[in-house]
């Protein structure tokens, strides 16, 4: 979160020579903010994806329902299923034509390595030709699960720094380390005693 | 039920030079050989004399590794057409005898236009030449694939196959693979007058629910013609149930129809319990019969909110997918998942109902009673809704039947044939339920018939919740998994026998039995063949929504790009259930 306007003790800002720095941040906090994704769904995981966006899950408390049909239009796409190897030379087209800075998430087992599907038409993992950002593991995942993923990037991307243009400042995009989730979580799964019954 | 013998004895008396062999199997579903020289004879008269007038099924078994096959006719290739009649309430299952390592069998075409796709998925899958067919191309794999995957050679896992590498030769194929010359289907570029416009519509767009592609061909905003290209989400289904056990295909089926979680595992279970012999107590068959029927309400629920969206409302997505979210609730307390529970196991269900059930499905039905009203009144009412829905991709009964349409779509057409009804499955004899249907057979009756199956899968759930027996929800039989775990720690005998059943899965007798049910799109069917195995020799996975979605060039002539839009969120199809 930048804190151009908020910081009380900041210096006159027109004395300070790295506006530009907290300019990035501002950018980076209005794209963690409303991260578009590209409506594209492959399969079941795809319907547990749409349901996030519906009023029990209301995905739009994160900035994130604004759904675009176009790839050029969005800047995240979620591979919310089977990546068919019928299909995989599709999706690559799709990522390409959207507009950089643009991000990756694997939804699913499916997505993540080929899940249950180890069989000639499926491709073992759709990190073998796309950048994956992050994963969400689920056969499929729960809306809920997609919402923690979406968080997840959220803060990575609010960590990134990009450049603004290409002539002023340092090139080169930083970022964030992401964190394998089990083993932030795994003291306070650790912890819990007893499983409550389904009943 | 069918008359065995009278079917099979009618045609001997029409052919009686042809040698018929008549063969037993566990589904007592009449079949018979015949041999391939007469097969298109005997089929004709079988549409029109018998009168069998729906393609119920087409596929093939590669019989080279088999076993157990005694008393049938000496066979490399066998194809099976699975023969229906709506009217009669009969079926026939004509098996052809091929031989060698590419044979050839002459298309059907002509008799079923639905034979198109699946004689194409017979060279796809198998490598059978159908002659006469006048486009056989590959239809789930992309045309630039290798080999047969359905035949037992070759190598199903992606594992065991060179990795997957995206380079400019792949993507170069694929692009190739993709573009469109009109002439190859030997479509005009222009008349006399004007020039037609041709457009793609997907793999990925809105309207098509998934990846599939349509081609048009246009004449300004009217539909000339259409050409449909599925097979972008094939997964391999079929070849998959030849690896796995009996057992753990289950989870497999839930993932072909996507939406319709545990009623995809119905079919797979009773053909089970049909080649095993295992009767089902009647608690597991209530339970099975509310969970179902659960499942259909959830996926109509899916398939209203879904259409009234791409019709340009946005709202009722949301109300309905709110009612969906409901419905789950009972479904996670129930099996604690959503989408693919994989509750159903061979012999009964997984685990008894959970405490305070009966109270979430009272509430439910309550609920949802009141809300089917309220749907009615805002989406089907709705002026802008029905205008774009009346008299809109009409599809006329004898159409649907020679298509081998089934379900909602068939009794939209008017034909009130549902398999619950007709020959009664898994313990619905004893349900009290009617069969809607609609008499226009256009969009506007398959959306109406939707809703009010809704209301009678709420009034078979009311009958459950009044009438669940007490008992096991799983047979006593030693075919049944997982095996109990009680008979285990006796002696070492039955700790042996629970391992092997555990982690091998039970032998199931050889034979075949397809049995069909009336999911939530139409029948849908598994076609099993036990070689005295562990696994299954082949698991044939009939679906409605590939033969409904063949129907789209024909239900879209004439019409304009919007009305197109209609006619695909009508149908009601998933794609998982199409390429399978
Ligand atoms: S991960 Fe599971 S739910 Fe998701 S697409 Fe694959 S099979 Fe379907």
């Amino acid at each position: 979160m930048p804190h151009l306007l908020t910081t009380p003790d900041a210096p006159d800002p027109l004395h300070r020579p790295f506006l530009l720095g907290r300019l990035e941040e501002l950018a980076a906090w209005g794209r963690r903010n409303s991260l578009w994704p590209f409506g594209f769904g492959l399969s079941c995981c795809f319907v547990e994806m749409a349901t996030a966006l519906t009023s029990k899950y209301d995905l739009a408390r994160f900035g994130a329902e604004v759904i675009r049909s176009s790839p050029r239009e969005a800047d995240v796409i979620v591979i919310a299923g089977t990546v068919f190897a019928k299909m995989a030379p599709v999706v690559l087209q799709l990522y390409e034509q959207m507009m950089a800075p643009r991000w990756v998430i694997s939804m699913g087992s499916c997505a993540n390595s080929g899940g249950m599907y180890d069989i000639y038409s499926v491709v073992q993992g759709v990190d073998s030709f796309l950048p994956v950002d992050v994963y969400i593991q689920g056969c499929p995942p729960s809306p809920d699960a997609f919402m923690h993923g979406i968080q997840l990037l959220s803060a990575a991307v609010g960590a990134e720094h990009r450049p603004l243009s290409w002539t002023i400042g340092p090139q080169g995009v930083y970022l964030p380390a992401m964190p394998v989730q089990r083993d932030a979580k795994r003291e306070a799964r650790r912890a819990q005693g007893e499983l409550p019954s389904p009943e | 039920m069918t008359d065995v013998s009278d079917i099979i004895q009618r045609l001997r008396w029409r052919f009686p030079d042809v040698e018929l062999t008549e063969q037993a199997t566990a589904d007592e579903v009449p079949t018979v050989w015949v041999g391939v020289e007469h097969v298109r004879a005997v089929l004709a008269a079988a549409r029109t004399e018998c009168p069998l007038e729906t393609l119920y099924d087409l596929t093939a078994i590669d019989e080279r590794a088999r076993v157990h096959r005694a008393g049938q006719p000496a066979s490399d290739f066998t194809v099976v057409y699975h023969l229906l009649s709506t009217t009669c309430n009969h079926e026939l299952r004509l098996k052809v005898a091929l031989h060698g390592e590419e044979p050839t069998l002459p298309s059907v075409i002509d008799l079923w236009a639905g034979a198109d796709w699946y004689e194409r998925e017979l060279w796809d899958m198998f490598g059978i030449t159908v002659m006469g067919h006048p486009r056989l191309e590959r239809i789930l794999l992309p045309s630039w694939w290798e080999g047969h995957p359905l035949r037992k050679e070759y190598a199903a896992r992606a594992t065991e196959r060179p990795p997957f590498v995206m380079n400019d030769t792949v993507r170069a194929a694929q692009e190739q693979a993709l573009h469109f010359d009109p002439a190859t289907l030997g479509w005009a570029r222009h008349t006399e007058e004007f020039d037609y416009m041709f457009l793609n519509v997907g793999p990925h767009h809105p309207s098509t629910h998934g990846v599939f592609r349509v081609v048009l061909q246009l004449d300004g905003q009217e539909i000339h013609d259409a050409v449909c290209e599925i097979g972008f989400h094939h997964r391999g289904a079929e070849k998959m149930g030849e690896r796995q056990s009996w057992h753990t295909y289950i989870p497999y089926t839930d993932r072909v129809d996507y939406l319709q979680g545990v009623m995809n595992n119905f079919p797979y279970v009773l053909a089970v319990e049909r080649l095993a012999g295992i009767d089902v107590p009647d608690r597991a068959k209530v339970i099975r019969i509310l969970l179902a029927e659960l499942f259909r309400v959830i996926s109509h629920l899916v398939f209203l909110g879904t259409f009234a969206q791409d019709l340009g409302m946005m709202s009722p997505v949301f109300y309905l997918f709110t009612d969906r979210e409901r419905a789950f609730e009972i479904v996670e307390s129930v099996t604690g998942a959503r989408m693919h529970p994989g509750f159903f196991r061979i012999g009964g269900v997984a685990m008894d109902l959970p405490g305070g059930w009966e109270a979430q499905v009272r509430d439910f039905i309550a609920y949802m009673e009141k809300r089917l009203g309220e749907i009615e009144s805002t989406v089907l009412a709705n002026k802008i809704f029905r205008l774009r829905t009346e008299g809109i991709g009409v599809l006329v009964s004898e159409v649907a039947l020679a298509w081998g349409v089934t379900g909602p779509m068939l009794r939209a057409s008017g034909v009130p044939w549902d398999l619950r009804k007709a020959r009664p499955y898994g313990g619905y004899e004893q349900f009290d339920f009617d069969v809607p249907t609609g008499c226009n057979g256009d969009c506007f009756d398959r959306a109406q018939v939707h809703v009010a199956e809704m209301r009678q899968s709420l009034r078979i759930m009311a009958q459950c919740l009044r009438v669940m027996p007490g008992g096991s929800v799983k047979a006593d039989h030693p075919l049944t998994t997982p095996p109990p775990r009680e008979r285990m720690l006796h002696d070492i005998e039955t700790l042996i026998d629970h391992f092997l059943n555990v982690s091998w899965g039970p032998v199931i007798p050889a034979g075949e039995a397809s049995v069909a049910v009336e999911a939530t799109k139409g029948n849908n069917s598994y076609y099993l063949i036990s070689d005295g195995n562990t696994m299954s020799y082949r698991t044939r996975i009939r679906t409605p929504s590939f033969a409904h979605l063949q129907l789209v060039p024909l239900l879209a002539r004439g019409l304009t790009i919007s009305d197109l839009v209609a006619v695909l969120g009508s149908i009601d199809f998933v794609l998982a259930d199409v390429d399978r």
